[in-house]
């Protein structure tokens, strides 16, 4: 697509941008700037606030001819309007002079500024923005030094409002821009706040339930201008040129964000260092500037009370407190008499560098690398992803996303962000799913199926099956074989692990048969549960149906951030029955509690290391916490396999994860040439944010520590889809009347790294099964039923849900409860 | 379906029915406007109707509520006295007008009496200033304008609504 490119001056400087950029845009990438509250870059603009006032001049044009008017130099004769003009809704046009530092310019600027501090209550020492607030610098910049509205006459209005648990509302120092307002209905389709009342008595007022009901809320107080919207979280915690920063990446889903810690040593403390809140991190590529409320706020569990402190060996039955030495010798003990019938279990909150020792350990015992996951299929995603330079900010016109069994709002928010925003640039959706979710609305085609064809449905695409197929599938399945590109996302909404893993391959055949691999913007993506559950894939590690069978006939299984006696009843029973088990944990879990060695570990925050987002993207974070903080005893996952080589004769690298990584790039193809250097290089974004742009685009950090790097692409073609297709289990209904119950994934869960973040508890999903009310009635269910798992009930309370498809139950993961079928 | 569409089953489908089915957003002041009728205002349950109905978020429905002055979100008098105060009408005597008002009924502006009848209002332009002092009268439904009153037609309009009040009592 060829851009017309249009020609201006701003300042006298000769400016030339796409048609359509607006003035305040056009200006910023020429390096001039011009002072904002309402306009956004990521946001409609709406001329509000009046602080981009410019003089715009645009050239005579003769209507005769249709040509410019010379002046006698053969120049364009200009014609400035009798007043200024905002620059952030006018677009540019051929020959337009802008004028940004003429005095009529500077005067309007102090003017409005002037009326916006109307009732401004000018409490910066006390206000959490100050120091990055837009209002003060700006007001520093351009604003009057005295004010001639009355002082006594100031609005005095409610300092203290909350809009729901999370977010908080000082109504004296919002400046009405509605940027807040804007991004929730526009950018995120949650217009659960809203104006009310106008003029000087306009408010920003929440009615939903709870209030302001949003996973997105959090952002709102990063683009408000002043410090009118704030988080309970960090709401007077600190000021911000008191906090240090520190670039991290989320490992609560698939996604990957971008982020920072923003940590300070405080008396409160006790003079420890403390993470006082988590913003973005620019990455245009993965979520922008943008966090969902999970990043933002579950993140105390790092700094919870309950952390392992010390390593446990047990000891006539019970687990004592041991030193590193006496625990590190048994377990060498015990592998040596293992051999290879040693089983290394791990989760998807492991960094790359982890993972990496943890299977060269295993590898040279001659024992299994098995994943933690209920999802399958990322040896396919390894193969089938997007390639390299691929950006679901850049999917528009042409491109066609596929999303199958994923309720994406819930498992991966940002991607279900960025989609939608695709949609709106021109890209094509289509959504299979058992149950409505929040991306039908923006589905050019929603396939409803029932649970357990997800499978089949996704097979009826292909061209060798379509012929037959209802004629909404044809339909769809017409517009993925014609599109440009074609993005394949599959989620764990109702899928067990087997099921999942066939519906992974049948999701890489309809690439294949389509012909759209190896195209940049085309390929598979699994909305995984952990942020780095693809580099366990990658890595080599695998999951496997008959999991408990293996842990149950290991001699020693060692388990690192899984817990699977937490998770499942019968993986606990085998682990129970297993020769020896080794945990490393950040908490005493469930599987911990049964160990025979327990290690203690430090969260990411406290150490450096890398993950592999759901898009294959590598990208480090840093230590934000100084070391022997928190937990002193605590080592880094990847430094206790190393530690443990080294008695075996084993030699891994337990100091540093940059050397890790020289490891994996020597010895993984994906991963070649990737390095801690280049996992740390930046390129210009837009838009700018941070540092004196802070009114533009918010106070999102400046992405300074690494945009991340791609893996690169593994060869494809048709004998890629090995393995053959998978067979899954039937599994037997224990009565006639017996409901059966589907897994689904919501985004507060109950999980171990969730559960210590207080101020999400209210919004926590309950342990409950999701029952129709008509189904309910037919099946005699009452507020309790009978969950049954493996030959084996537990009572679980019944919430009725109209949004739940008839016939069957859902219950939501990491909650405590796993069943298959549900009875009165 | 909820009260309100129990309530007014056409006059909703009548509203519904003048704009298309994707934009059905737009019938949102006529149903604000529907569900004042009974009440004489509009009750946050009636908000969270409408939005049901017009598949809003109650925020969005309330927001619109809130924005405009004849729309009232808390229950005042029966009638509403809504007495224009801008520069021209000021000019011709509407502040004396106004306080005048309050006094014989015994009541701030913006306050309501203790019959429960009567709140008297404070209200930006009505469109008629040469013909100032001017009202508007909003209750029962209805609203109705009043030009170029004095203090004395105003409570003899006060003491008719007051008869009317007090014979459908006795009626009823």
């Amino acid at each position: 697509m060829v851009v017309k490119m249009v020609s201006l001056t701003i300042d006298g400087r000769a400016v030339a941008v796409p048609a359509g950029t607006l003035v305040v845009d056009a200006a910023k990438k020429a390096g001039i700037d011009i002072p904002v509250f309402c306009y956004h870059p990521k946001l409609d603009p709406v001329g509000m606030c009046r602080q981009c006032l410019v003089e715009i001049g645009r050239p005579l044009i003769d209507r005769a001819t249709n040509q410019f008017i010379l002046d006698a130099d053969g120049k364009p004769k200009i014609s400035f309007g009798p007043k200024l003009e905002t620059a952030c809704t006018t677009p540019v046009s051929e020959g337009m002079v802008v004028v940004t530092d003429s005095d009529k310019v500077v005067a309007a600027r102090k003017d409005v500024l002037e009326f916006i501090l109307t009732s401004h209550p000018l409490d910066c020492p006390i206000c959490d923005k100050g120091g990055e607030c837009p209002l003060q610098n700006l007001t520093m910049r351009y604003g009057p030094p005295v004010s001639r509205f009355l002082f006594d006459e100031k609005m005095h209005l409610a300092k203290h409002v909350p809009l729901g648990e999370l977010i908080y509302l000082d109504r004296e120092r919002c400046i009405q821009c509605g940027r807040c307002v804007r991004f929730q209905s526009e950018l995120v389709d949650d217009p659960v706040i809203g104006f009310s009342q106008r003029g000087r008595a306009l408010q920003i007022v929440t009615f939903s339930n709870p209030g302001f009901d949003s996973i997105w809320s959090g952002n709102t107080t990063d683009i408000c201008p002043v410090g009118a919207l704030t988080t309970a979280d960090f709401r007077f915690g600190a000021r911000p040129w008191e906090m240090n920063a520190s670039a991290s990446i989320c490992n609560h889903c698939a996604v990957g964000c971008n982020l920072t810690y923003n940590v300070r040593r405080e008396a409160k403390a006790g003079g420890k260092t403390v993470i006082k809140r988590v913003m973005p991190r620019q990455n245009e590529m993965v979520n922008e500037i943008w966090l969902c409320d999970k990043g933002r706020l579950a993140y105390h569990y790092m700094e919870s009370d309950q952390r392992l402190e010390q390593p446990l060996v047990r000891k006539g039955g019970e687990l004592v407190p041991a030193g590193w030495d006496e625990a590190l010798n048994l377990v060498t003990e015990k592998l040596r008499s293992a051999g290879n019938r040693m089983v290394m279990l791990v989760g998807g909150r492991l960094s790359n560098e982890d993972l990496f020792n943890l299977g060269e350990l295993t590898e040279a015992q001659g024992g299994q690398k098995l994943l933690y996951s209920y999802m399958g299929g990322g040896d396919l995603v390894s193969r089938f992803a997007p390639p390299k330079g691929s950006n679901l900010g850049e999917l528009g016109a042409g491109s066609v996303v596929l999303v199958v069994a994923c309720d994406l709002h819930q498992e991966a928010p940002l991607w279900w962000l960025r989609l939608k925003q695709a949609v709106k640039r021109g890209a094509k959706l289509i959504v299979a799913s058992a149950r409505p979710t929040r991306l039908d609305k923006f589905a050019t085609h929603v396939v409803r199926y029932a649970y357990g064809e997800e499978t089949r449905t996704v097979a009826a695409f292909l061209p060798v099956n379509v012929a037959g197929a209802p004629q909404v599938i044809q339909s769809a399945a017409k517009t993925l074989t014609e599109a440009e590109d074609l993005i394949v996302i599959y989620g764990s909404d109702g899928l067990y692990l087997e099921e999942s893993t066939a519906l992974a391959r049948t999701c890489a055949e309809l690439l294949l048969k389509t012909n759209h691999t190896g195209k940049v913007n085309s390929g598979l993506l699994a909305a995984w549960q952990n942020g780095n559950l693809q580099g366990g894939w990658e890595l080599g590690f695998r999951t496997v149906p008959d999991l408990a069978e293996r842990l149950e006939k290991a001699a020693l299984v060692w388990v690192a951030a899984a817990d699977p006696a937490g998770d499942d009843p019968a993986l606990a029973k085998a682990v129970r029955r297993t020769g020896f088990l080794v945990v490393q944990e950040l908490f005493l879990t469930e599987t911990a509690r049964m160990a025979d060695v327990v290690f203690p570990v430090l969260v990411n925050a406290e150490r450096e290391g890398s993950y592999t987002s759901g898009e294959r993207r590598v990208q480090r974070f840093y230590p934000a916490l100084p070391p022997k903080g928190i937990v002193p005893e605590a080592r880094p996952d990847f430094a206790i396999p190393a530690l443990v080589g080294e008695k075996l004769g084993i030699e891994l690298e337990d100091h540093s994860a940059a050397l890790v990584m020289e490891h994996i790039a020597a010895k993984f193809a994906a991963f070649a040439g990737i390095n801690y250097q280049r996992l740390a290089e930046v390129a210009e974004q837009w838009p700018p944010v941070g540092g004196s742009d802070l009114y533009y685009g918010g106070t999102s950090y400046l992405n300074r520590q690494g945009l991340g790097v791609t893996l690169s692409d593994v060869l494809q073609g048709e004998s890629l889809l090995n393995p053959a297709p998978i067979q899954t289990t039937q599994r037997q209904k224990p009565s006639a009347d017996a409901l059966p119950v589907y897994p689904i994934q919501l985004l507060y869960d109950r999980g171990t790294t969730i559960l210590p973040s207080a101020l999400l508890h209210e919004r926590l999903v309950q342990p409950a099964v999701w029952v129709h009310p008509t189904t309910a009635a037919e099946h005699k269910l009452q507020s309790k039923a009978r969950l049954i798992y493996e030959g084996e009930a537990v009572e679980v309370a019944v919430l009725l849900s109209e949004q739940t498809p008839p016939k069957v139950a859902l219950l939501p993961r990491s909650v405590g409860l796993l069943g298959y079928w549900l009875e009165a | 379906m909820n009260e309100l569409q129990r309530e007014y089953p056409e006059e909703i489908e009548r509203i519904l029915a003048k704009y298309p089915p994707e934009n059905k957003r737009s019938a949102v002041m006529p149903l604000l406007y529907l569900a004042q009728r009974r009440q004489g205002y509009i009750p946050p349950q009636a908000i969270q109707e409408i939005a049901q109905i017009l598949e809003l978020s109650t925020t969005e429905v309330a927001s619109v509520a809130g924005f405009y002055s004849l729309f009232h979100e808390q229950p005042e008098g029966r009638w509403r006295i809504q007495v224009c105060t801008d520069l021209p009408c000021a000019l011709r005597g509407a502040d004396e007008f106004l306080k005048r008002l309050c006094e014989a009924l015994g009541v701030a502006v913006g306050g309501t009496t203790a019959d429960g009848l009567f709140t008297v209002e404070e209200v930006k332009c009505l469109a008629a200033c040469h013909r100032a002092p001017v009202f508007q009268l909003q209750g029962d439904g209805e609203i109705k304008y009043y030009e170029s009153q004095s203090i004395d037609t105003v409570l003899a309009l006060v003491e008719e609504l007051r008869c009317k009040a007090e014979s459908k009592k006795e009626g009823a």
